[in-house]
C-alpha cells in the first residue's frame, strides 16, 4: 500500500501526495516519520548533526570498572595500569584501587594490570559475553 | 522532476518532525574560555573570560530532567574551547554513566595522546576537528602561528581511535577557497573519513570582517567542488546544515536542507539560558536552568522555532522557495530584523 503511494507521488507529483497520503493513512507521526524517511532517503534522516556540531556518537562501547587488591595484605593497590589489549587505551587505579573506562564493545576484551612499580605481577584478564557494563576486580600477587 | 518530488516528500518528513519535536541532540556550552582567539569567531570568546566555567553538578542537574531518553541521544560539549576545563573527563564520564552519548567540538590545540586516552575513558563516542585550509590560512584565520600543526597532531591522533565517530570541519573563506584541492588530498592522505564544510557567518568578531565572507561566485566554485568530490566517494565529504542552496541541494549533502534547531537540537548556554544551537542569537532564549525545569522548557516551549512562519518576511516573504528552506539555518535570523542575514539560495 505505501509502496503504492510512493509510486503515485513519483509520478503525479507533491500536491497529489499531500492529498492522497496524509487523508488516507492516519497514522502516528512516528510511523509516517520512518516510512518517509525509509521511502525517500536514508537512515541520515535521522542520525544527523548540528551545522556546527558533532556527528551523533556511536554508542558502541562498554564501561569496564572494577577494583585491584593485593594477595598478601587484602589490601587495595593504588596506580596499577589498566589497558585493554588491541586499544591505545588504558588507566591507573586510584587511592581506593577502583578503576573506571570506556572501551570498544567487542566479543571479548582482554584487559592487562600491570604494576609498573614492579611489586606484584601483572594480569591477564578476558572477559567475554559483554553487555553495557563489566565488573572485573582482580587479586594480585606480589613478586 | 524527481528533484522536485524528493524535495516535497521531504517537506512532509520535515513536518512529522516538527510535530515530534524530540530532542536528540544537545549542546552544552561549557565554558566560553577560549586558548586561540580566531578572526571569524561567532562567540567572540577571550582566553580570560568574565563568565566563569557552568559547574558540573548544575547541567547535570538539567540533563536529570529528560524523561525520555531517544536514541543516539547526543551532548555536544562546546565552548570556548571544552579542553580547557580541566574536569573536561569527569565532565563526559558523568554524561555517560547517565546512558547519554557524547562527543566534542575542539580546536585540537589541547588535543594529544593523553587527552584522548582520558577522553576515550570517559566514554566519547564524537569528535570534531577545525581545520581551516593549509598551514598559512588556517594559522591567519586562527591567528596562532601553532595552531596549523597542532590540528594536524589531533587529527592524526583522533584518526586512530576507531570507536570516535570523527569529521574535521572547515570554514571556507576567500583565503582557503583556492586550497580545496590541496586539503582534500591532504585529509585523504590521513585516513579522514568524513570533512564538513561550511562558510564564515557575519556574527560574532566576524560581524566585522568583510572579507572572511564569500561571494556568490565563490560559493558556487565550492558547491561545484563538493558536489563533484562526493561523486569519487573517496570520504564522506558534504556541506553542513546551515543554509539551503537551491539547485546544489541534494548534490552536497545525502539530505535537503533542514534546520533542526529547536525541533531536535537544544542546548544549555554558559549562563544557564535554554535555547536552540549556541550560535543563534541570544534573544530567542526560551528559558533557564536556574529558574525552569529544562526538558518541561524543550517540551512546552520552542514555538519561535517549531514554527516558522513568522519569518516569511522581507526577500522571504515572495521566495518561491521558501517551503523548502523556511527563511534558512536559524543563526541566520535575527530577533529584531526582519531580513535574514544570509540567503544561499542559487538559481536553476
Amino acid at each position: 500500500m505505501i509502496i503504492k503511494f510512493f509510486f503515485k507521488v513519483i509520478l503525479t507529483g507533491s500536491v497529489a501526495f499531500n492529498t492522497i497520503f496524509v487523508k488516507s493513512i492516519p497514522m502516528k507521526p512516528k510511523w509516517i516519520r520512518r516510512i518517509i524517511g525509509g521511502l525517500s532517503f536514508t537512515t541520515a534522516l535521522f542520525v544527523f548533526q548540528a551545522c556546527y556540531g558533532t556527528p551523533q556518537a556511536t554508542g558502541s562501547d562498554v564501561l569496564v570498572h572494577g577494583k585491584v587488591t593485593s594477595q598478601g595484605t587484602n589490601q587495595p593497590i593504588a596506580g596499577i595500569k589498566v589497558s585493554i589489549d588491541g586499544q591505545d587505551q588504558w588507566c591507573t587505579t586510584n587511592q581506593d584501587g577502583s578503576y573506571f573506562l570506556y572501551t570498544e564493545k567487542k566479543p571479548a576484551i582482554n584487559i592487562r594490570f600491570d604494576d609498573e612499580n614492579a611489586v606484584h605481577n601483572s594480569k591477564d584478564t578476558v572477559v567475554s559475553q559483554v553487555n553495557d557494563e563489566v565488573v572485573v576486580d582482580v587479586i594480585l600477587a606480589a613478586r | 522532476m524527481l528533484r522536485r518530488v524528493k524535495l516535497n516528500l521531504f517537506q512532509q518528513f520535515r513536518q512529522s518532525e516538527i510535530r515530534l519535536h524530540e530532542l536528540n541532540y544537545l549542546f552544552w556550552e561549557c565554558t566560553v574560555r577560549c586558548n586561540l582567539n580566531c578572526l571569524h569567531c561567532g562567540s567572540d570568546c577571550t582566553k580570560i573570560a568574565s563568565v566563569p566555567d557552568m559547574p558540573l553538578p548544575d547541567f547535570l542537574a538539567a540533563l536529570d530532567t529528560i524523561e525520555h531518553k531517544t536514541d543516539n541521544f547526543t551532548i555536544v560539549l562546546t565552548g570556548g574551547e571544552p579542553l580547557l576545563r580541566k574536569d573536561i573527563d569527569n565532565c563526559g564520564f558523568e554524561i555517560r554513566k547517565r546512558g547519554f552519548q557524547w562527543g566534542m567540538v575542539t580546536n585540537g590545540f589541547l588535543y594529544n595522546s593523553e587527552m584522548q586516552n582520558r577522553l576515550l575513558n570517559a566514554g566519547m563516542g564524537a569528535l570534531t576537528i577545525s581545520l581551516d585550509g593549509l598551514a598559512e590560512s588556517h594559522n591567519r584565520l586562527r591567528n596562532n602561528p601553532l595552531s596549523f600543526k597542532k590540528a594536524c597532531n589531533a587529527i592524526e591522533k583522533a584518526v586512530t581511535a576507531t570507536r570516535l565517530n570523527f569529521d574535521v570541519v572547515t570554514c571556507v573563506n576567500p583565503w582557503n577557497i583556492k586550497e580545496l584541492e590541496s586539503l582534500y588530498q591532504f585529509l585523504i592522505d590521513r585516513n579522514v573519513k568524513a570533512w564538513r564544510l561550511f562558510t564564515i557567518a557575519p556574527m560574532g568578531r566576524a560581524a566585522s570582517n568583510q572579507e572572511l565572507f564569500l561571494n556568490s561566485d565563490q560559493f558556487d566554485v565550492l558547491m561545484k567542488f563538493i558536489a563533484t568530490k562526493r561523486q569519487l566517494h573517496q570520504n564522506d565529504i558534504k556541506f553542513s546544515c546551515e543554509a539551503y542552496v537551491g539547485k546544489y541541494e541534494l548534490k552536497v549533502r545525502d539530505v535537503p536542507f533542514f534546520c533542526r534547531a529547536g525541533i531536535n537540537i537544544g542546548s544549555v548556554l554558559i549562563d544557564g539560558s535554554i535555547s536552540a544551537c549556541p550560535n543563534i542569537d541570544r534573544n530567542f532564549v526560551q528559558g533557564n536552568i536556574y529558574k525552569d525545569n529544562f526538558f518541561d522548557v524543550w517540551q512546552h516551549r520552542f514555538d519561535v522555532f517549531r514554527n516558522r512562519d513568522w519569518n516569511k518576511t522581507g526577500i522571504c516573504a515572495t521566495c518561491n522557495e521558501y517551503k523548502y528552506c523556511a527563511g534558512n539555518g536559524f543563526h541566520y535570523r535575527e530577533c529584531n530584523n526582519p531580513e535574514v542575514m544570509v540567503c544561499r539560495k542559487t538559481k536553476e
